[in-house]
């Protein structure tokens, strides 16, 4: 098998006249995680960057193939740790779809998924914000985003029950309602917010040192950033508004107002921008499904054979009690075919390519992870700069490396 | 529990995909190994800039008994604004392959097929001739099998684990038997003996 015994890529190893070969992580604090970075330098010149990944890789692919659908949703919320949500989302609307009961799904669900989805961005782009300015040395900026970050946490573990990983989304809806004072302690959130994103604009936006790091750095023109797949806010930065909330609308995003913010320059400066503009067009969704959230109704879809039955039917009901009991014991099936769904995360086009073969656990679950090609585009641009402008470029595409590696 | 066992493999639907009308709205083809590059360089100039993803499933039972799934955007590779951008048209390519057989890269169509392409050769074991650079990128470089292969054991294949460490064996500890005081009895004389003090 001579192919694994390939110990680095041919190109680094054989190193030019005046170049040396420099392992980046994966250990290395600006790494946000475990990336590993193959460095050619000449000098403080990047001349070539092998990003090396897998470092992460939990078979998170593989293990939801042994677990029921309900269950598989459990390990597959933990590919991307900062925006749980949205894979939970993605996943449900890809097995709703499977199911046929898309149109089914109430309409308060949708309101609150929609909401849930908006907060996550914010808290994902809090963390992504945060860490970029730690990266670049501006460390006060962390402990504003993550108190921001922390408020939002505390309303996915009011309705969830957990601060990271909810579980909140379910195939069929979601899971039980707002708690009570659920929707006092979002108006407060939504009432501090624009003071908080003025403080955090005030402290990196107009930032000479921050300016300086940052535009002209990493530019990833739009032939570029397509040829790598780039998407989300780093290809917005480069000027295409291509986003999927609103080309392919799901859980009715089509009826709420909001603008793709996109720039022209295509740097780490616009990328920043753009994602602080996202967080104010996030809110503005949020408030929108506020207004919507006063009018009462079920959460879950009315459909015995994919949703638990209600708690206090359950000592009544002997119908109630079978279906709890089969759903718990065996999951329900879900009819073959194959479907891909796709949804706008914080970072990105997330996508599942899912298989089902007609039984109570998937066949397959492909992730098309955003992370991952937005990561790649960085052998790309990084050739050329300083190692200083390496850190700039991974903080500014922004990686989750539980989703890369999965 | 669920997870420690292996899934089971599929029987009669041995084909998903081909059991039922497509159901989201992506335009789906099939391509035989041979025309598949053929296939895509023309889906490439008909303005398929993006290649969102490259993936595979096996269908152990079926020959041919692999499906690599390609998925295109025709997005132009140009500035546009949110209304330019519409509702671009999308593709999802499917190609039959043996697991004895290779496929062309089309890492120089689309630069993003590299670690697709990576990725489907570590956890599929299928190789893509003509990639620059094909070694494994999620398992350790030595690792042997492919452990998105419908055959491959979900915990992994059979191998000697280390020896429990020395601090785990400890002398007072009774395998099977729970360590004294943390029997029912022990507590329950326990709290009698507390009602009665």
């Amino acid at each position: 098998m001579s192919v694994y015994a390939k110990p680095l890529s041919p190109e680094v190893v054989s190193q030019g006249d005046n170049t040396m070969v420099l392992s980046m992580g994966p250990q290395h604090p600006s790494t946000h995680g475990v990336l590993q970075i193959v460095l050619e330098i000449d000098g403080e010149n990047v001349v070539k960057a092998d990003p090396e990944i897998g470092y992460l890789h939990t078979g998170i692919e593989k293990t939801a193939e042994g677990l029921f659908w309900t269950q598989a949703q459990t390990v597959i919320e933990r590919m991307d740790y900062l925006a749980p949500s949205s894979n939970a989302l993605c996943y449900s609307l890809a097995v709703e779809k499977l199911l046929g009961i898309t149109d089914r799904i109430p309409e308060r669900a949708q309101i609150i998924r929609v909401m849930d989805m908006e907060l996550t961005r914010i808290a994902s782009h809090c963390v992504w914000l945060g860490t970029h300015g730690i990266d670049l040395g501006a460390i006060s900026v962390f402990f504003y985003c993550f108190d921001l970050r922390e408020h939002i946490l505390d309303l996915q573990e009011a309705n969830g029950g957990a601060r990271m990983h909810p579980n909140y989304m379910r195939v069929g809806g979601c899971n039980g309602d707002l708690p009570d004072g659920y929707l006092a302690r979002l108006d407060a959130l939504i009432e501090k917010f624009p003071g908080r994103m003025r403080e955090l604009r005030g402290l990196l936006q107009a930032n000479p040192i921050f300016q300086d790091r940052t535009i002209d750095v990493g530019v990833l023109t739009p032939e570029e950033a397509l040829q790598w797949s780039v998407t989300g806010p780093s290809l917005r930065a480069s000027g295409v508004a291509y986003d999927v909330r609103k080309a392919y609308p799901y859980t009715g995003y089509d009826t709420y107002e909001f603008d793709v913010p996109s720039r022209t320059e295509g740097d780490a400066y616009a990328r920043f921008l753009v994602r602080l503009d996202e967080m104010d067009q996030s809110i503005r969704i949020v408030q929108q499904a506020r207004k919507r959230l006063d009018t009462p109704g079920p959460v879950m879809i009315d459909d015995p054979k994919v949703a638990l039955p209600p708690k206090e039917t359950i000592a009544l009901s002997m119908e109630a009690l079978i279906h709890h009991f089969k759903l718990i014991s065996e999951g329900f099936r879900v009819p073959p075919g194959d479907v891909y769904q796709n949804v706008e995360s914080p970072r990105g086009e997330l996508g599942y390519y899912i298989v089902s073969d007609g039984e109570n656990r998937p066949y397959r679950v492909r992730t098309r992870p955003p992370s991952l090609y937005n990561l790649q585009a960085l052998k790309g641009i990084a050739p050329g700069n300083l190692i200083a402008d390496l850190v700039v470029m991974i903080g500014s595409l922004d990686p989750v490396f539980g989703e890369v590696d999965r | 529990m669920p997870s420690t066992q292996n899934p089971p493999i599929a029987g009669a639907a041995i084909d998903p995909p081909s059991l039922r009308p497509p159901i989201d709205d992506a335009a789906i083809e099939r391509v035989e190994s041979a025309q598949l590059r053929e296939r895509l360089e023309a889906l490439r100039r008909d303005g398929y800039a993006v290649l969102l993803d490259l993936g595979a499933v096996d269908y152990l039972r079926r020959t041919p008994r692999f499906d690599v799934v390609y998925h295109l955007l025709q997005l132009a590779p140009v500035r546009a604004g949110v209304a330019d951008v519409g509702s671009p048209a999308r593709k999802r390519v499917l190609c039959g392959i043996e697991s004895s057989q290779h496929l062309p890269t089309v890492m120089d169509l689309w630069k993003s097929a590299d670690w697709a392409e990576r990725e489907v050769y570590d956890l599929f074991g299928i190789v893509f001739d003509g990639h620059s650079d094909l070694r494994r990128i999620q398992m350790p470089r030595d690792w042997e099998g492919h452990p998105l292969r419908k055959d491959y054991p979900m915990r992994g294949p059979e191998r000697e684990r280390a020896p429990r460490p020395a601090f785990a064996n400890k002398s007072n500890v009774v395998a099977g038997t729970p360590p004294a005081g943390r029997t029912l009895e022990a507590l329950q004389e326990q709290v009698k003996r507390a009602r009665e003090s």
